[in-house]
């Protein structure tokens, strides 16, 4: 079980970086909630007593949305459940609705933030692949010598290891940036032991923009679950750019990835899966993307 | 740091009051707002047991500090409806016999209701997926999804109300006809009480420090740092135990509380009772127990070899029971075979999962009978034990079963009722016990593992000759129901199937590891799972069908089992022919298909598991406009 002496939930950033000072070294913060309270029970860290939680799902610029035809900024506070029921969200990041749906549950997304999941820098986050398609940037603040201060990079840079990140001590995750991405083709793909509720064994994410010619013009592939980070696919990537989206060139790029599986077990099991969810996501993405779509036809007759 | 003060509102009335900072809404709501009908399943938001609306969005209140109740609205399975005057959605669920042990069916009922007010018109696999983050341990889901789907098309006009109304019988007749459960309506709207929602006056809070060896001697046990904390109001341990200290299905080998060793990781061995549960939890890390780890043994076959690890004293070999049976002669039965095969088969260990952690209360009534509250399966049982246990006359014990959250057998066991009403006697006020998840996974019985080794011979056109048959399964630390459960692998085992010639034993064996018990189909799974994966391969080698060979050694009307009983009549042909034409099968041996097989797919298969139906639900409403 999960104790505090005190929960506090400031309501400015300035307010969040006081109680951070006063509770310095005896504090954890929070924003949904939904993976410290599981985390505090037995047989993972069993009965924790923390002297402050402090929650920062208040605080305005942890909350904050800006959606244009080319740029996204969500606070870091984003429930996930924002990237399926706002329209604007789901159109500009198309990638992002399709991960959503399979984290957790709806129950769980309405309160689970964007941030929390980029946080925890687990090597299965289901948001982390897909905002690494979307080439996303970061923006930590902290308050040091009575002033705020702010700092961005690449989301890439900020996750650096199994629940290791950039983030020091003393700083707050605020926001997300990224490129909007209308009218790319997305699909995500996940497997685990069950359908809900579910770590990742691996996930993919999958967006694909084609050009007048079908030919494909833009696309990205990340990958979580297969090793300590998640990761950009860039070899099949720039191998499927500009080409002609057939069935024996996903193959081909699904299988540049054969080497990228690191993970501690199920290396086989991963490898097939990673072939495999680079091969469908990609179809089902091309499909979306408006794409005449052979690879479809072509692997439903492939498997049938 | 005082308390938090959380102003909100609560089924539609503003409430004011204090809270723990430390608090879940969950906890807000059922302890101090008496709001009972959402349970605890989990406490990890595995569950959905706690669904409940918080300004309008469904969210689970195990995850949900109480500090983000401030100043929200919150709606919880009491606001939808209670017996009389129940919602659409609770009456479909009375209808379509959606609830049967009841602990998921609030939650149920609140993702159901919440799934319809996302999308009105949503499909069965849209509503699948909405309801995706709630567990039902009972009904296969198929119920709930029938009744949200009734209550959609009762609410878009498709269905007329009356659809959900009870349908007559009829001629008059109630056997064979769709009756409604009497229990539903206290189920859908979250009114029934179990064992965990009861409170009573003056009630105090148990906790139990369990063993993290799986074997060792209990050099001493220190309280005094327990006693002496302030809201603790008693310890009891196993010297306070007044009678014969054991209980158990068939061999009463358990102590309420361990007694000079452990046996296995999650043996109970201290109860403490407190104001609260907070005090009762921290009271645990105030004792002090000193262990001498013994050897410990985890796997029944090295259980069984002489020098083994002994468990119990009165067990030198580990064995709990053995179930010979043997019929025929099976030598000859062998040498008759035209094609003898041996396979070994294992199962492992399964948890029950009811949606209900065991919990219980206790208390000494005014005229002393010591009572004890709790969702047992076996109550006449439990009563006669604990009055030995207690050394008291059986008129001075009683057990009131309360609702059952789901057994499958897993509550047959009387594992915590003595701890309940030890204390009960020592603190002379009501004391509960609720388990977490954790502990009831930890604690209580499994399934047995098991491993089987099969010999069976037969002619060339599949009739069994002889089977020898040997299954050694893990009973863990203690005897619960595994002398039963062997007997019922001996019995049914070899399957309907007429063999002249056999030779069976079954073993259960003590092991350190988690007890096993009673568990649906009571061994009779694990035997069977051997003897027709069996029948399967003999079938491949022998070039048959594998209904063919089951044909051939069926029983029929009139059969007499190994055991000697005779079977007045024996629907096995006629189960064969229905699953062989529902599975549409592929006559031939089981080698015999491949790519060209058509019993895979289509109608009456389940498409593999998916999410994503709210997208093509978007896509098909979106298509209308294009089009236009």
């Amino acid at each position: 079980m999960l104790y505090c002496d005190a929960y506090l939930t400031p309501r400015s950033l300035a307010d969040a970086f006081t109680a951070m000072a006063e509770y310095r070294g005896r504090y954890r913060l929070v924003a949904g909630a939904t993976d410290t309270l599981p985390w505090a029970r037995a047989g993972r860290a069993g009965d924790v007593a923390i002297p402050a939680l402090i929650d920062v799902s208040a605080i305005p610029e942890l909350r904050e949305r800006r959606v244009d035809a080319t740029r996204v900024r969500i606070g870091a506070a984003t429930p996930m459940q924002r990237f399926l029921d706002d329209g604007d969200l789901a159109r500009a990041m198309p990638v992002m609705a399709r991960c959503a749906v399979w984290f957790a549950d709806d129950q769980i997304r309405a309160a689970a933030t964007v941030g929390g999941n980029l946080v925890n820098a687990s090597p299965a986050a289901d948001a982390t692949p897909p905002l690494l398609a979307h080439d996303a940037q970061v923006e930590l603040a902290c308050a040091r010598e009575g002033k705020i201060t702010r700092r961005r990079m690449a989301l890439g840079d900020f996750v650096r290891g199994p629940g290791k990140t950039a983030l020091e001590a003393d700083e707050i995750l605020l926001a997300i940036e990224c490129a909007a991405l209308p009218g790319y083709g997305a699909e995500f793909e996940k497997v685990g032991h069950r359908r809900s509720l579910v770590i990742a064994t691996v996930c993919l994410a999958a967006v694909v923009r084609l050009d007048a010619a079908h030919a494909i013009a833009d696309l990205r592939l990340a990958v979580g679950g297969v090793g300590p980070v998640p990761c950009r696919l860039h070899e099949s990537e720039n191998f499927l750019r500009g080409g002609a989206a057939t069935l024996a060139r996903l193959e081909e790029a699904a299988h540049m990835t054969v080497g990228l599986v690191q993970s501690r077990t199920r290396h086989d099991y991963r490898r097939d899966v990673l072939h495999g969810f680079v091969v469908r996501g990609l179809a089902s993405a091309l499909r979306r993307a408006g794409g005449a779509s052979p690879p479809v036809g072509e692997l439903e007759a492939s498997h049938a | 740091m005082p308390d938090l003060r959380i102003d909100a509102t609560v089924n539609g009335r503003a409430i004011s009051r204090p809270a723990k900072p430390w608090q879940r809404l969950l906890d807000f709501l059922r302890d101090d707002l008496n709001l009972t009908g959402n349970k605890e399943g989990c406490g990890a938001g595995e569950c959905g047991t706690c669904s409940v609306f918080l300004d309008g969005v469904l969210v689970k209140s195990c995850l949900v500090p109480v500090a983000k109740a401030q100043n929200a609205r919150v709606e919880t399975i009491e606001s939808l409806g209670r017996a009389g005057a129940l919602s659409v959605l609770q009456r479909a669920f009375h209808k379509a016999g959606a609830s049967q042990c009841g602990y998921c069916i609030p939650g149920m009922v609140m993702a159901g209701t919440a799934a319809l007010r996302a999308n009105p018109l949503a499909g069965r696999e849209e509503i699948r997926e909405r309801l995706g983050g709630n567990i039902c341990r009972c009904t296969g889901y198929q119920k709930i999804l029938d009744a949200v789907e009734l209550t959609r098309d009762v609410g878009n006009g498709t269905l007329p109300e009356s659809a959900l109304a009870e349908e007559e019988p009829a001629d008059g007749r109630f056997i064979g006809a769709n009756v409604r459960r009497l229990d539903a309506p206290s189920k859908v709207s979250g009114a029934l009480k179990y064992a965990a929602d009861m409170t009573m006056p003056g009630m105090l809070h148990v906790q139990v420090l369990r063993s993290p060896h799986p074997h060792a001697r209990i050099v001493s046990i220190d309280t005094a740092g327990a006693q002496a904390m302030p809201g603790v109001a008693g310890v009891v341990m196993a010297d306070d135990v007044p009678g014969i200290d054991g209980f158990g299905v068939f061999v009463n080998d358990q102590p309420v509380l361990a007694r000079g060793k452990v046996r296995y990781v999650g043996d109970a061995i201290v109860a403490v009772a407190a104001e609260d549960e907070l005090t009762a939890r921290r009271a645990l890390d105030h004792v002090t127990v000193v262990y001498d780890p013994l050897p410990a043994v985890f796997d029944p076959r090295e259980a069984m070899r002489p020098g083994a690890p002994v468990i119990h004293d009165d067990a030198p070999d580990n064995i709990t029971k053995h179930i010979p049976i043997r019929v025929g002669d099976v030598e000859s039965g062998f040498a008759r075979s035209d094609l003898i095969v041996t396979q070994t088969y294992s199962t492992q260990a399964i948890e029950h999962a009811y949606l209900e952690p065991e919990a219980g209360l206790g208390y000494v009534d005014p005229d002393g009978v010591v009572t004890i509250i709790s969702p047992s399966q076996n109550i006449t049982h439990h009563r006669h034990m604990l009055a030995r246990i207690l050394a008291l006359p059986i008129n001075r014990v009683r057990f009131i079963m309360s609702p059952v959250g789901g057994g499958f057998g897993g509550k047959e066991d009387m594992i915590y009722q003595g701890i309940l009403a030890l204390l009960a006697i020592k603190t002379g006020r009501p004391v509960r016990y609720v388990f977490t998840r954790e502990e009831s996974i930890i604690a209580t019985a499994k399934r047995h593992p098991s491993r089987t080794t099969l010999k069976m011979g037969l002619t060339r056109d599949g009739r069994i000759c002889a089977v020898e048959f040997r299954m050694i399964s893990d009973g863990g630390a203690y005897g619960l129901s595994t002398e039963g459960v062997m007997r019922k692998a001996a019995i049914l085992g070899a399957g309907p199937y007429n063999i002249a010639n056999l030779r069976m034993d079954t073993y259960g064996v003590y092991t350190n590891n988690t007890p096993s018990g009673a568990f649906r189909s009571f061994g009779a799974l694990q035997t069977q799972f051997a003897t027709e994966s069996h029948l399967d391969i003999c079938a491949e080698k022998l070039g048959l069908d594998p209904f063919a060979i089951r044909r051939v050694n069926a029983m029929r009307d009139g059969a007499v089992t190994h055991t000697k009983q005779t079977l007045g009549s024996v629907s096995l042909m006629r189960a064969l022919a229905a699953a062989e034409e529902a599975a549409r099968w592929e006559a031939g041996p089981p080698s015999s298909r491949g790519a060209t097989r058509h019993d895979l797919g289509g109608a009456g298969n389940r498409a593999p598991c998916t999410l994503g139906a709210r997208f093509a639900a978007a896509e098909h409403a979106a298509q209308p406009e294009k089009v236009a």
